[in-house]
């Protein structure tokens, strides 16, 4: 009995409300080793997560652990109570959770949490436990580390919050740390400082880690054993590089052929998917490429050109805070020609989707700039019907699935209600539009009257480019449309947006925060750092061998495989 | 954040939309005192609407009330036959069939107060979250403005300047009931307003009024039917107050207030019946309704519900 924990058989199940059970596990085994940091992947609802949960007795009460166990150290801890979970949780088995900001108390100080962790789990008082806390931070590498402790968590980024986390998680000195996802909510620069420190904790004090992500270049970077689960089922194991490069399962090959690759551009991703192949495709596109009702000017002139574009966010002064000023965008000039995909990369906060909703008129530009679409200045209009013919040709593909969408009203009525609305179709001619444009994105038709809360997320984002397209426009600001999707969704909606560019003669604004999609999408990118421009050309080039430091630093912070993957 | 149980991916068989009657259902089963709650509210609905046809006597007509019947006790027989269960007034009219008639007018008032005060204050709130700026300024310190008074206070400060009525009290409680929907609503389509679906309505190019009625009123709306019971149970008590102060339905048309009243100088001489039994079913009523729109609200509530 080597092993540290061992999940055995474990199987899950959650009775729904319709009286079916739902197997959020089903016969899991995974077995953990003293010092192994173990990787489980997988997409959402695989039920990664619900692993972690049930090592430390954190599953909701009306979970039913239908069958298996979890062992630690060789002792049955899966059946303890709430008071019997009391001297593992913390003390042997570590948790780290997704988001950084939401767990720590917004109320305390860092050092009052540390301290109050301290006082629990070990005897250490007064000065020797401040003592102890100052070190805990200085192993997690947060910097100046004795000024942080009476700070509070909104004042620190989210990447020094999550080193708290770290801090808190270890010092127990437990065995094993769980980290569900611990770098999701991060920028890419920051994930990859703060994985390193958890790498090198773990070696140090000898903990092992189970690390929960749906990251595969995180896998790759950190990881000597893989778990790649599905639907609560167990796809296949092993060591990471067995798996990653020679996956001996179907799903896992199609999970390594999704993932976007940055060291060079594929026509398209090897998943299944892309527009719709029915008689019913057909006609779609029969209206959206029937254009007798505007005049398209196609010359050498760029489509849109951007120039001096900025945004000044203003907070008002109240009572108790001074007036808040944010530039969120500083001078950004950019051409798009017709046919051509730009991209805009940067990390959370560079302005990135301001640019392209200033470009659509969501937000009202500073003053001093210069906006020409279609060699109409677009500063200068000021009739409403104008201003609406306009935005009929430029549409946006929105970045939450979630959100998106009208709840309140069917698929097929969020995709035509606005061109119906304008009188461009018919009441009966909307429906059948609905339903052909519902096939053309890969959704059968008979799915028209469903309402958005019965679609997945990929599925909700298809509506959604099919709303997009039934305006029949030239030019599309994708924000960040796959960035909340699993990465086979996202592999096959980014065929679809292939497809449909190649087909129609799509302009796109394609902003995205992931290097690699953007290398998949786009001909030219911009990247974006604190509102500016820091480097712009095509993705050959500046994805490839970047002249800014910053560009070469996200290239560099991206985690990817390094194996071949023939 | 990922829970299993709600991202499922597993490929389920398509289930049919429940539909309003098996909403409706799974919101009261399990839950006996919202259920009786719910027959009683039916029960006095039912009563006040077929007044005409099942009350012992008309009370309204003077032509049938006999001074002879005056203060009889409940059980006893009128001058004509009648069976009086809850006894009579000074006048000789029928305390039960004052009742059913009362419970009319109170329910009339109270629903229509409440529903077109709502629906104004839903339009208001609506649109301050819409437009921002001036608009919201000017309907939010109105809003303040209207709050910052005592509801029974204002209403009888408008009914003294006004003279009294069935409309004008009815004036009087819509004047009361707008301000906190619209504050309410206001509160919900902000948060709707930066969900992505607005701003696709916008790019769009769809108008403010089709916005606000077909995306931001369905998603905001839930809150307010929510506490509507509550308002309509607090719009009877409120009815009930001024026509008990003599300022709100005239006397010819008695509410259960104005019966209350009306038995308070007989309290202290022995003649209970005529106060206590108006008085006993405005407050099973409004009990009734407080306890469905608890039902409502705890049902709304995600939080109370994920333990149903």
């Amino acid at each position: 009995m080597n092993n540290l924990i061992t999940v055995n058989d474990l199987t899950i199940a959650y009775p729904m409300s319709d009286g079916e059970i739902f197997r959020a596990l089903n016969n899991i085994s995974v077995e953990v080793n003293r010092g192994q940091i173990v990787g489980v992947v997988g997409e959402s609802g695989a039920g990664k997560s619900t692993i972690g949960k049930t090592a430390l007795g954190l599953l909701d009460e009306n979970a039913i652990i239908e069958g298996g166990s979890v062992s630690l150290e060789g002792e049955k801890i899966s059946n303890l109570s709430e008071a019997g979970f009391a001297p593992i949780r913390g003390k042997r088995i570590g948790y780290i959770y997704q988001n950084p900001m939401t767990a720590l108390n917004p109320v305390l100080t860092i050092g009052e949490q540390l301290l109050e962790t301290i006082e629990a789990h070990t005897d250490k008082r007064g000065n020797a436990a401040k003592a102890y806390a100052i070190e805990l931070l200085e192993q997690a590498e947060v910097p100046e580390a004795e000024d942080r402790l009476s700070k509070y968590p909104h004042q620190l980024s989210g990447g020094l919050c999550q080193r708290i986390v770290f801090a808190i998680a270890i010092c127990a000195r437990p065995d094993l740390i769980i980290a569900d996802e611990p770098t999701t909510a991060l920028d890419v620069t920051v994930q990859k400082a703060v994985l390193d420190t958890l790498k090198k904790l773990a070696k140090q004090d000898n903990i092992a880690i189970i690390l929960i992500t749906h990251d595969m270049g995180v896998v790759a970077e950190m990881c000597d054993y893989v778990y790649v689960l599905r639907y609560g089922g167990m796809v296949e194991h092993g060591p990471t590089e067995q798996v990653l490069a020679h996956p001996s399962k179907d799903y896992s090959r199609e999970l390594m052929a999704a993932i976007p690759r940055i060291d060079k551009k594929v026509d398209r991703f090897a998943v299944p998917g892309g527009m719709g192949k029915s008689a019913d495709r057909d006609r779609a596109l029969a209206f959206l490429l029937r254009r007798e009702d505007r005049n398209v000017i196609v010359d050498d002139k760029p489509l849109l050109t951007a120039r001096n574009l900025s945004k000044t966010f203003v907070t008002p002064a109240t009572v108790v805070s001074a007036e808040k000023v944010f530039k969120a965008v500083d001078d950004v000039s950019f051409d798009v020609s017709h046919g051509e995909t730009l991209g805009i990369v940067g990390e959370s906060g560079s302005g990135k989707s301001t640019v392209g909703r200033m470009v659509l008129g969501l937000h009202q530009p500073d003053e001093g700039y210069e906006l020409t679409y279609r060699a109409q200045d677009l500063s200068s209009l000021k009739s409403r019907a104008e201003r609406l013919a306009l935005s009929k040709s430029m549409q946006c593909i929105f970045q939450d699935p979630y959100s998106s969408l009208n709840p309140r009203m069917s698929a097929g009525e969020n995709i035509t209600h606005a061109i119906k609305a304008h009188g461009t179709v018919g009441r009966t001619e909307a429906h059948e539009l609905a339903g052909d444009l519902m096939e053309l994105v890969g959704l059968p038709r008979g799915n028209v009257r469903k309402m958005p809360h019965a679609f997945s997320g990929g599925e909700r984002q298809r509506i959604g480019i099919a709303r997009a397209l039934s305006f029949r426009p030239d030019f599309l600001f994708c924000d960040e449309p796959t960035s909340a999707l699993d990465v086979t969704v996202q592999a096959e909606l980014l065929n679809l947006m292939k497809d449909l560019q190649s087909t129609l003669g799509l302009t796109m604004l394609f902003v995205s925060h992931d290097l690699a999609v953007v290398r998949q999408m786009c001909d030219r990118v911009l990247v974006m750092k604190a509102g500016q421009v820091v480097e712009s050309g095509d993705c050959d080039k500046v994805l490839v061998d970047p002249d800014h430091p910053y560009t070469q630093g996200l290239l560099q912070a991206m985690p990817r495989f390094s194996f071949d993957m023939g | 954040m990922e829970t299993a149980v709600e991202h499922t991916m597993t490929p389920k068989p398509d289930k049919p939309e429940p539909t309003m009657w098996e909403r409706f259902r799974k919101v009261f089963k399990g839950h006996p005192m919202a259920i009786a709650g719910l027959i009683g509210v039916t029960l006095f609905i039912l009563t006040a609407v077929f007044a005409p046809f099942i009350a012992p006597q008309n009370p309204y007509d003077l032509a049938k009330l006999d001074i002879l019947d005056g203060l009889l006790p409940p059980g006893s027989r009128l001058y004509d036959g009648t069976y009086s269960a809850m006894g009579t007034d000074a006048l000789g009219r029928d305390i039960l069939s004052g009742v059913m008639y009362g419970l009319r007018i109170s329910l009339f008032v109270a629903f229509t107060a409440v529903l077109v005060g709502s629906t104004i204050g839903v339009l208001l709130g609506l649109l301050a979250a819409l437009r921002g700026g001036w608009v919201e300024t000017i309907i939010m310190r109105a809003v303040d403005l209207k709050i910052s008074f005592p509801g029974i206070l204002l209403a009888l400060m408008l009914l003294a300047i006004f003279g009294t009525g069935v409309d004008k009290v009815i004036y009087a409680l819509i004047i009361g009931a707008w301000a906190s929907k619209a504050r309410l609503v206001r509160a919900v389509a902000l948060s709707e307003m930066k969900k992505e679906y607005i701003d696709a309505a916008r790019l769009a190019g769809l108008s403010d009024f089709r916005i606000m009625t077909r995306f931001l009123l369905p998603n905001s709306i839930s809150p307010v039917l929510v506490v509507l019971p509550m308002s309509i149970s607090g719009a009877i008590g409120a009815e009930a107050t001024l026509s008990f102060l003599g300022v709100g339905v005239p006397i010819t048309e008695p509410s259960l207030g104005l019966l209350i009243a009306n038995g308070n100088d007989y309290l202290l001489s022995g003649k209970w019946w005529i106060s206590i039994f108006p008085g006993a079913v405005l407050v099973a009523m409004v009990l009734c309704i407080n306890v469905v729109s608890d039902r409502l609200r705890d049902h709304a509530n995600p939080y109370l519900r994920a333990k149903d």
